[in-house]
């Protein structure tokens, strides 16, 4: 089976921004107490809520994304490449700096 | 399910994962019309045993961690949960994403002729073993937390 071009590439782009809003996720519910509680309220723990947010995001992203018309290089596999390598590390650099410098200053929780 | 074995198949999965991306980054750099299946079956391996890496490791997380945690918080060792496992309990998801994306891309018609298509399998691929491997790592410095913790009670 194979899957249309334009579905790997919204996809591709989708994981790219998630990787994103995860990171960013990550900082906003540590750093805001009513957000975190929110999330632990939603599916009784916070890790859960904060997987399905992902999922859902990463489904509902790659679909619409397809329709879009993307821009320049954002739509060839190499752009794609890119964009998902550097998220990848951004975000991972983000969220390991995040707990870094929270273990530091014992905020952690 | 005992904890001890969800524990156990967590990182059983997760390594198992590490080696089928392992397979599918060598499979695509020999990229020919004879391998494509290999490729598009290595891929579904990754995809699945991430899924049962997560589902172990989250049933475990949520369910039998928080005793774990006051263990390590109290032990000599707290950056094993303030660092470590906050860390790693957050960048699995990328992971996850990146290991269920991998047999998409693998069935782009373009292969195997198309470098772009190449390479973004590569990436994904690479990513996956790296981020893989952090994981294990960080599963090993959360494991010694507890028992650090555990010693000095």
């Amino acid at each position: 089976m194979t899957i249309p071009p334009k579905y790997i590439t919204s996809f591709g782009l989708s994981l790219a921004l998630v990787n994103l809003f995860n990171a960013a996720l990550v900082v906003l519910k540590e750093t805001d107490e009513g957000v975190l509680a929110g999330m632990k309220a939603a599916t009784g723990h916070h890790w859960v809520t904060h997987g399905l947010v992902l999922l859902v995001l990463f489904v509902a992203l790659g679909w619409l994304l397809a329709y879009l018309k993307p821009a320049r290089r954002a739509g060839e596999p190499s752009g794609v490449a890119v964009a998902v390598l550097v998220s990848t590390v951004l975000g991972g650099m983000v969220i390991a700096g995040y707990f870094l410098v929270a273990g530091w200053l014992g905020a952690a929780s | 399910m005992p904890p001890e074995i969800s524990l156990m198949l967590h990182p059983t999965f997760g390594m198992l994962a590490v080696l089928a991306a392992v397979w599918v980054f060598v499979e695509v750099l020999n990229a020919r019309e004879g391998n494509l299946r290999r490729i598009r079956l290595a891929s579904l391996a990754v995809a699945a045993l991430l899924w049962l890496a997560y589902v172990s490791g989250g049933y475990w997380y949520v369910v039998h961690y928080a005793a774990d945690k006051a263990v390590i918080k109290a032990g000599p060792w707290p950056f094993a949960h303030g660092f470590f496992m906050e860390a790693k309990e957050h960048l699995f998801f990328s992971l996850l994403l990146l290991g269920t994306y991998l047999p998409m891309a693998a069935s782009d018609s373009r292969l195997p002729g198309d470098q772009g298509v190449r390479r973004l399998l590569l990436t994904v691929a690479l990513l996956v073993v790296l981020l893989g491997l952090a994981m294990e790592g960080m599963g090993a410095v959360i494991s010694l937390g507890v028992r650090e913790g555990l010693m000095t009670r």
